[in-house]
């Protein structure tokens, strides 16, 4: 099947005001030697078959009877039914860009929204339209702080930021020509002041730092913040948005520039993407942001609306000069996120996260009473925790799954000296009877 | 009655709220973190009932123009048909809930797609491999061009620093190869024929060229006709060609990247594989590429073992990570079953008839508009409006005219070597009807510019608001609630 709406009658009228024979003829520029033939023979499949066969293959994926404990970067948490039924209208879904903004108020409108969200949550001064996922947020926080500050070369990243992000950081920053330095971890897990202290300089462009970290905890990050801004640092982080609602704020850290994923907010998990980065920061640093940006504007009688704005930062205008490649946001996906965080307003975001707080903290609390586990660490955590085993990890994960439970992540797949460390997940998905049977389980083979 | 369009912060309710949570257990009230460790500040967003946040968003929808109501000729952007059966796909349970680090005998369809998916499109471009982890075009082309760098470091070719670039490139390309460190070189174009101009691409090559990064058709519509020559060239000072695969709409089947010479492309599913534009995003950039460049493809990798897929998450020679998993995985689910559906030949067809609309357009726009490039165009096309400067009226405004009668602008003042330039592109996707309605309207624009230039000028009179003052929003910068 095709979606091609002329057919012979009108490709007869069509050629004949073009003069030419056929299509073909139009094709003049193409060398002969690589002109294809029709591959007449493969005319593809009808709607049902083509629905039928993507339904077999989804079918492959046999994980739904398992209760998942998986997170790490990407979470299984309740969309609100509101946000498919809202991106999936056509004048948000079918739209292109808002580069004509008078036909485009609508799109223009929820990103200035979506700003404003990101804004509340984080507590700084603005955000931008989105970036594609929380590795690249993380990455062009990096390359912004080194544009902010133009005469150093030296640039920190927590040890315990996902693995998946470092390695895109290292991707970005590459030809960069920039020292990038990992800050150590304790055995604990969390990050250690007194190598940081040592290694901390006056040529030191920025800090990025995790927050939650990668397993689940809440470190106090006040000396490290302190001590890089004393040095005349710019301080990062990377967030689990939903922190937000129940754990100090950036601002309240006193951070110049907040990145993240916003999936947590209502996007499926979808094997990993489509996500969507955020980027929040102190107004100073507006005119270093990469990508776009929606501001309120007017028109010549007086009517107020949005548009695009600062545009000169961007490739299409600036192209090798700009403060980024970055051509598209992930404005569907910011769409949706904005819509769930709106959906559990002020109040629901803040009982949102308690509750992934407390039932993190309740299959924790009553794992570490078992003489088998030891706990990472005892800082405070988000939704996510590590335990140590005295078995391998893969062992216990097989067990387990004779039960249906995935219960969680071998943490030696991205720490090879962390064996036997297993790193838990858990959302308002989970209920009580659950956690409590996970628990049962844990006795029985750990 | 000036218009003041209320935010949904300005909606705000005492008390009001649309979410619902799980109970907790009672015993659960005693946990919570420190003190010292919570937030200080109230959460200040708005408390709205969900029929007001229905609403809200219901009508702001309707403020847009999309190509479910509006034909949308938007040049290099492909705005073709977003069939709702690829989206209907991304809704099965097995993909909707797959999470990415999930152990692999349970994710198994999802690897199916990614393989295949890669195997169509190489098939299609005329090259051997393929990673789909980039999240849209540019970082595409980042990629790309890390793998050109990560292929000259290993053959010890520190002293390859310039990229070469035609100066009717999209401005990614660009921007995206000053990030991996090159020094642009632009290449410029032949006015009359719209193709790279040969002897300034020879003045410019030297031992010290990376490669050329070349969209082909280009911005103008224009198939080189010199591919062979060029490809040619630029290997010969051991550079590597890059394509850029936004305009790879109408050499479906027709032509491959691959048979051309070129070495690294990647392709945006959002334009040529009509997944959904989104507003702007999301999109989904595969990267395909020659045998010698494949060990340098980012990780991870799917590939078959037998009867099962398994993930390589790391490689000795790959540039290593881009996205935060696998990509955009929910995109290449539409564009495997737009594929599917259409078929190889169906692909073709999109070609031929994305190309055939294009010239019927540009024929009969050529007794209204300045044409600069007389031949035969691919999917799209350029006009001038400098004819009307003399009024006074640019071509910016008879884009905005468009508006009023219900038409999305083409893409305006791009490519940036045309002065007063609308690049215009149909797609497959449009009737002759719908193409000959457009040419009317354009033609009543002109009737216009002659009789009330003044009118034209002003456009839009029946959108939303009227023309944005840019000037005023970059100085205001007003840019959350």
């Amino acid at each position: 099947m095709d979606f091609i709406s002329n057919k012979l009658p009108q490709i007869k009228e069509m050629l004949k005001d073009l003069q030419v024979p056929n299509i073909n003829a139009l094709l003049q520029n193409i060398p002969e030697t690589i002109l294809e033939d029709p591959p007449l023979d493969d005319d593809g499949l009808s709607e049902y078959e083509g629905i039928k066969l993507m339904e077999q293959i989804a079918e492959k994926n046999n994980f739904h009877q398992l209760t998942s404990y998986l997170g790490a970067g990407a979470y299984e948490h309740h969309v609100p039914s509101i946000v498919r039924s809202i991106i999936s209208k056509s004048g948000f879904l079918t739209a292109y860009t808002p580069y004509q903004g008078e036909a485009s108020q609508g799109l223009l409108q929820t990103i200035f929204e979506y700003q404003s969200a990101i804004n509340r949550l984080t507590g700084l001064d603005l955000a931008n339209a989105s970036l594609y996922d929380g590795a690249s947020a993380a990455a062009e926080a990096l390359l912004m702080m080194l544009r902010l500050k133009p005469n150093r070369s030296k640039l920190f990243v927590a040890k315990n930021l996902h693995p998946h992000y470092q390695k895109v950081i290292q991707q970005y920053i590459d030809s960069a020509e920039v020292e990038l330095k990992l800050i150590p971890m304790t055995h604990e897990g969390l990050l250690d002041f007194k190598r940081f202290e040592k290694e901390m300089d006056d040529q030191t462009a920025g800090v990025l730092f995790s927050y939650p970290n990668f397993f689940g905890a809440i470190e106090n990050l006040e000396p490290f913040i302190t001590l890089a801004h004393q040095k005349g640092a710019l301080c990062a982080l990377s967030s689990n948005p939903m922190v937000f609602g129940l754990y100090q704020s950036a601002k309240d850290l006193n951070i110049d520039l907040v990145v993240g994923d916003t999936q947590p907010f209502g996007i499926p998990l979808q094997f990993g993407g489509p996500y969507a980065g955020y980027m929040s920061c102190k107004k100073e640093f507006v005119r270093q942001l990469p990508g776009r940006l929606v501001g309120k504007t007017q028109d010549r009688n007086g009517n107020q609306g949005f548009v695009l704005t600062l545009q000169t930062r961007e490739q299409h205008i600036r192209r090798e000069k700009a403060t980024s490649n970055i051509c598209s946001n992930q404005a569907l996906c910011a769409l949706a996120s904005l819509i769930a965080i709106l959906w559990y307003g002020p109040e629901g975001v803040q009982k949102l996260a308690l509750t992934n707080y407390q039932r993190a903290q309740f299959l924790r609390q009553e794992l570490g009473k078992m003489t088998q586990v030891e706990l990472l660490s005892e800082a405070p955590i988000f939704n996510e925790f590590v335990v140590k085993l005295q078995m391998p990890v893969q062992r216990a994960l097989d067990h387990f799954r004779l039960y249906d439970i995935e219960a969680g992540l071998d943490l030696s797949t991205f720490y090879p000296e962390m064996k036997n460390h297993l790193l838990i997940t858990v959302t308002e998905t989970k209920s009580e009877s659950a956690l409590k049977r996970y628990i049962e389980v844990a006795k029985k083979i750990w | 009655m000036v218009r003041k369009p209320k935010t949904i912060f300005e909606k705000s309710q005492e008390g009001q709220r649309a979410f619902s949570l799980p109970k907790d257990s009672k015993a659960w009230d005693s946990l919570l973190p420190p003190q010292s460790y919570l937030r200080k500040e109230k959460i200040q967003l708005p408390e709205v009932s969900e029929i007001d946040l229905t609403r809200h968003f219901s009508n702001l929808a309707n403020l847009n123009m999309g190509i479910d109501t509006h034909f949308y000729p938007l040049g290099s952007c492909t705005m073709k048909l977003n069939p709702r059966v690829t989206e209907d796909a991304t809704q099965f349970p097995g993909f909707k809930g797959a999470h990415p680090l999930a152990p692999k005998e349970t994710v198994q369809g999802c690897y199916e797609v990614i393989v295949k998916l890669i195997k169509e499109l190489c098939t299609l471009c005329g090259l051997s491999a393929g990673s789909l982890n980039a999240n849209a075009g540019a970082q595409g082309e980042f990629v790309g061009i890390r793998m050109i760098h990560a292929y000259h470091k290993s053959l010890g070719h520190t002293h390859k620093k310039y990229m070469l670039i035609p100066d009717s490139a999209h401005g990614t390309n660009p921007a995206s190869a000053k990030m991996c460190g090159y020094e642009v070189i632009t290449i410029k174009s032949d006015p009359n024929t719209g193709d790279v101009d040969l002897n300034h691409l020879k003045e410019n090559l030297s031992d010290k060229v990376a490669g050329l990064m070349l969209t082909n058709p280009n911005t103008l519509g224009v198939f080189s006709p010199n591919i062979l020559e060029i490809s040619k060239l630029i290997h010969e000072v051991g550079g590597l060609l890059y394509y850029d695969g936004a305009n790879l709409n109408p050499i479906l089947n027709v032509c491959k990247p691959g048979r051309m010479g070129f070495d690294v492309m990647h392709i945006n599913l959002h334009k040529t594989f009509s997944t959904p534009h989104g507003g702007g995003g999301p999109g989904g950039a595969p990267v395909l590429c020659s045998a010698k460049l494949a060990p340098f493809l980012p990780t991870p990798w799917v590939h078959p073992t037998g009867d099962t897929y398994h993930v390589t998450w790391d490689a000795p020679q790959s540039i290593g990570r881009i996205s935060s998993f696998f990509g955009n995985f929910s995109i290449l689910v539409r564009a495997y079953l737009y594929i599917r559906l259409h078929g190889h030949y169906g692909l073709r067809k999109i070609a031929e008839m994305a190309t055939l609309n294009a010239n019927y357009l540009k024929h009969h726009l050529s007794f209204l508009f300045n044409v600069p490039i007389k031949t035969f165009c691919m999917h799209e096309f350029v006009v001038q409006a400098d004819r009307f400067l003399a009024q006074k009226v640019r071509a910016l405004d008879i884009a905005k005219r468009l508006l009023d009668y219900k038409i999305h602008a083409p893409t305006i003042y791009f490519p940036l070597i045309i002065k007063e330039c609308l690049l215009i592109e149909p797609t497959e996707s449009e009737s002759k009807n719908t193409l000959d309605h457009f040419i009317q309207t354009l033609k009543t624009i002109i009737q216009e510019i002659e009789q009330d230039p003044e009118l034209v000028r002003t456009a839009p009179h029946t959108t939303e608001i009227g023309r944005l003052d840019e000037v005023y929003a970059a100085k205001a910068l007003d840019v959350l609630e």
